[in-house]
Order: C-alpha cells, then structure tokens, then sequence
C-alpha cells in the first residue's frame, strides 16, 4: 500500500510538473513562417535564432508559397513571417502604381498603412533588394548581345524559337510574374518554351545548359557562383522587394520586446552580406541554421 | 426489387454531379478552362502527362514482365527473394526522393522524370509475375512437359496465361500509382499536370488546382476500367471469374 502511495504521488508531482513547464512554454511561444527558397529559410532562421536566445520558444514553418504564407499569417497559423514589399504590394493589394513600387521607402509606407487596418504590423524593412531576376549564362548573354530585358525581347522576336526559359511556376502566374513581364517589354516566348520547375531548380537548369535563360533573385549566391548575368530591368516592370517581418498585431502587443529584437537585422543586414550568405547555403552547401548562427555571432547579435 | 434502388441511386448520382457542377463554376472552374487561352495550356500538360505515364509504363512493364519471368526459372529461382527486395526499395523510397534522385545524375526534364516513375512502377508489375507463375499448379506443368511441351511452350502456353490474371492486376495497381505520381514530375521540370496542382498550392488558385487534379483523377479511373477491358481480352475465359464471385 505504501509503495502504492508512494507511486501515486511522485506520479502527480511529475504531472504537475509537466504540466506547468509545458503551460510556461505556451507562453512564450511563437510560430514563425517562411517561404520557400534559400533567402527565405535564412531570413525565418535568423530572426529564430534571435528569439530562442531571449527565450521564445520558437515553431519554424518554412517552405509554402508566398500566397499560403499570407492567408497563414491572416488566419493566425503564422505569427510572424518575412514579406516582400513589393510582393505585398502587387499580388495582396493587386497595386500597379510605378511611383510607388520603385520607390523603397513609399511603397514600405504603403503597405505598412494598408495592412494596419488588418491587425499586421510591418517591423523595420531589412534594406537589401531581393527582386526577381532574369538571368542567363554570362558567355552566352555576351555572344548573342543581350544586356537588358529589352535585348532578350528584341532577340526572342526575332528568334522566336530559340530561347528557352526555366521558371517556377508562382513566377509564371504572378502579377509581377513572367507572363506581365512579357507583356511589358512586348515579347511573347511559345508556351513549349517556358520549362517550369522547382524554384531552386532554374540555377541548376541554366547551369547545365538545359535552358538559355532562368528566372533568379538577385540576392541569390549561385548567380555569381555558376558565371550568370542578370538582365538589366531597362523598362523598370519589378517593383522593390525590401524584406520586413511582419508579425500579427495581437503578437506583439503581447510581447512588444520583439520589435526591438528584430531590429538588429534590419540594421545590419545588407543585400551584399545575404548575397554571401546565400551562396554559403547553396554553393557551399552548410546548413542555414550554422550559417546563421555564424554570422550572427560575427555581428556580436548572440554569443 | 431492383428498379427502386436504381431509381435512387440515379437520382443520388443526378445530386452529387449537380452539386459538383454548382462547385466547379462557383470556384471558377469552368471559367478556367474554357477560356480560349488557358484550354491549349491545359491540354499541353494533359498530353505531357499521357506521354510521361505511357513511356514510362511500357518501361516498366518489358522490365517488370522479364523480371518476374527471368526469376521464376529453375536456375535463377534462389535468387528471387533477393531481387524482389532490391526492386522493393525502388517503392520504399518516397517517390518525390526518387526524382530527386534520378535528378541528380540525369539532370532535369524529362529523362529524370521518366526513370524515376519506370522505377516506381516496375515491382508491382514484377512482383505479380511472380506470383503468378509460382501459383501455376505444378500438375498443370508436369502434364504440359508429358505431352512433350518444350520450357518455351510452358511458358508461353501455360505458366503466362494462368498467371494473367494476377500480372494484371500488378499492372493496374502500377499504372493508377504511377499516373498520381506523374503529378510530381513538375518539380523537376518535366511538365505534366502537376504543374496546375502546384500553381493551385502556391497561389491559392483552387480552379487551377482542381483543373489539376480533376484530369488525373478522371486518367486513374479511365486507366482502371481500361485495365478491366484488358483482363476481358488477355485472360482466357475459362479463367475469368464466374459472375458474383469477389475478385481478390
């Protein structure tokens, strides 16, 4: 009977216990999301890394696609996550505006006021530009002549079956996607032209020649890493895409310090420094959480 | 008796493809694919994603078919536990890691695409042939070899035949896996209709989603009643299962 009592009784400690750890962990937990290409996976695991160090404990749901990862964020399946003012701006508010969207700072202020109205509050923009690009083998683009988007279209139509194009299939449909894009700069490549595939996959693609020119963002490492030019955007068709966490207002009411946690990358994290970064994860193939972590100590941000 | 239970059961399916009809325009379904612009996109992935099941099924089947038969011969029989469980791997892989896979030494496009669905789709196949002949009574064989039957003979006479059944089986439980997992191909360039689905996902687009997903669903279904057609031609009548019975 003793040994019975005895049990019984370290049995509700330990459920106390428990219970009690797991009711504190609730507290502070928060759900952080992330879209689904390197700068992205780097981005959610920075900011993650922040907050673990001042004891959040920390959900990571990466690798969804941008529209997901707003409705996510809408539906509060997502905390905070980190949104791209000019995506925001033209596939969530289906904006067109050129004065605004090539303008960094007004189309940060643009969204930041829309989306107050929708309990999402924009935290400081990080200043690198992560813009779409198109790119094609540095060799190739200089033997054929093209340095701009308007040579690639100027050259399409008069080769109309030559070129042939990887891109990941959001890029395709997107308002700030390929299909406007020709539009815009008045080309039109066959649709049997058009490989779509995993968005990693274009740098791959392009590399080993199964296509002439890809889709990329500028930010990525591989651009430089596998011998590509980006295409000089003459005709101005992307908007700026500044990088901003954008956290749920009810979140941070609850722990204000997380804008202040945060703000350290907005201030140090510029488009050269993720570019380097980018190319540690794809080129040199470290994981993103030891690359983050190393350059977040280089910062003196963690010890 | 019977008439009362159809009547509903028509009248059920009349209510289930109305309301499915309700659907499809509500999500903008039919708006989607009957614009003049998008139908020939749609019907280009339709016929990539025929072409990427057929290439790959025929593949899989000569491979699947010799397999099976390779190792129900007397000489090689010991070595068809081992061989089972080698082309058992190339199912215990999750199949987007097999097109990861076969990316990584084929490149991308179609190539990549086709190998890693042939892979996927050859054990069923010869797992079945196996089975099959090694179900064929030995009695049944010891009369054909008394009638001075050579081993060709038997093969193609007895062991084949009786097993057809079974091996057709293994082929449709191949095709309608392989036709849902062709849907995956997109991700490595190699088109189909997969490209919808994912589109769909990624956008929250659900009329392109399920103008992805409707087709092969429709493919799979179309594929199990052409393997039903199939089993009418290529198994002898004498083995078809006499009405009512349950298939196995």
């Amino acid at each position: 009977m003793k040994k019975y009592s005895e049990f019984l009784s370290i049995m509700i400690i330990f459920s106390v216990l428990s219970f009690s750890l797991q009711a504190y962990a609730e507290d502070r937990e928060i759900t952080l999301g992330g879209k689904n290409f390197t700068e992205q996976y780097l981005l959610t695991e920075l900011a993650g890394i922040l907050l673990e160090k001042s004891g959040f404990k920390v959900n990571m749901k990466t690798g969804v696609g941008s529209v997901i990862a707003r409705k996510s964020l809408e539906n509060g399946q997502f905390d905070l996550y980190f949104e791209y003012t000019g995506t925001a701006y033209t596939v969530y508010f289906a904006q067109k505006d050129r004065e605004i969207m090539a303008d960094p700072d007004k189309v940060y202020q643009w969204v930041k006021k829309a989306d107050e109205n929708k309990g999402l509050i924009w935290l400081d923009p990080i200043l690198l530009n992560n813009t779409y690009t198109v790119m094609m083998r540095q060799k190739q683009a200089e033997a054929l002549g093209i340095k701009t988007i308007s040579d690639l279209a100027a050259y399409v139509n008069t080769h109309p079956d030559e070129l042939e194009f990887a891109l990941e299939s959001e890029f395709w449909e997107r308002p700030d996607g390929f299909k406007e894009m020709m539009k815009h700069y008045g080309f039109r490549l066959p649709p049997g032209q058009v490989k779509k595939m995993s968005v990693g996959l274009t740098y791959q693609a392009l590399k080993n020649g199964h296509v002439n020119s890809a889709m990329g963002f500028a930010t990525d490492g591989r651009i430089a890493a596998f011998g590509f030019t980006s295409l000089t955007d003459d005709k101005s068709f992307f908007p700026v895409y500044n990088p901003a966490p954008v956290v749920r207002k009810k979140i941070l009411d609850t722990y204000p310090q997380i804008r202040s946690l945060l703000k350290p990358l907005a201030a140090s994290l510029t488009t050269y420094e993720v570019r380097i970064l980018n190319s540690k994860i794809d080129v040199e193939h470290e994981p993103v959480r030891k690359t983050a972590e190393a350059w977040l100590r280089s910062k003196d941000l963690i010890k | 008796m019977r008439k009362p239970v159809s009547t509903i059961y028509r009248a059920l399916l009349m209510t289930v493809l109305f309301i499915a009809g309700i659907l499809a325009q509500r999500v903008g379904l039919i708006t989607y694919i009957t614009d003049p612009y998008e139908y020939p996109v749609i019907l280009d992935l339709l016929l990539r994603h025929l072409y990427l099941v057929a290439v790959s099924m025929s593949y899989a089947t000569v491979i699947g078919l010799a397999a099976g038969i390779l190792f129900t011969r007397k000489r090689f029989r010991r070595y068809a536990g081992i061989c089972m469980y080698i082309l058992g791997l190339g199912q215990t892989i999750p199949s987007l890691a097999i097109l990861a896979l076969s990316m990584s030494f084929l490149g991308i496009g179609t190539k990549p695409a086709i190998f890693a669905l042939t892979i996927y789709s050859i054990l069923p196949i010869a797992r079945n042939t196996l089975a099959g002949i090694f179900a064929v009574p030995a009695s049944m064989i010891d009369a054909g070899r008394g009638m001075g039957m050579t081993s060709l003979g038997i093969l193609l006479e007895i062991e084949i035949p009786n097993s057809m059944k079974i091996i057709l089986t293994g082929f449709r439980v191949a095709l309608i896996i392989n036709i849902g997992t062709a849907a995956l191909s997109y991700l490595i360039g190699a088109g189909g209709l997969g490209d919808l689905i994912f589109t769909g996902i990624s956008l929250m687009q659900t009329e392109k989603l399920l103008a992805g997903a409707i087709p092969i669903t429709l493919m799979a279904l179309l594929a199990d009643l052409l393997c039903e057609l199939l089993g009418l031609i290529l198994v002898s009548k004498g083995l078809r299962l006499s009405r009512g019975e349950k298939a196995v």
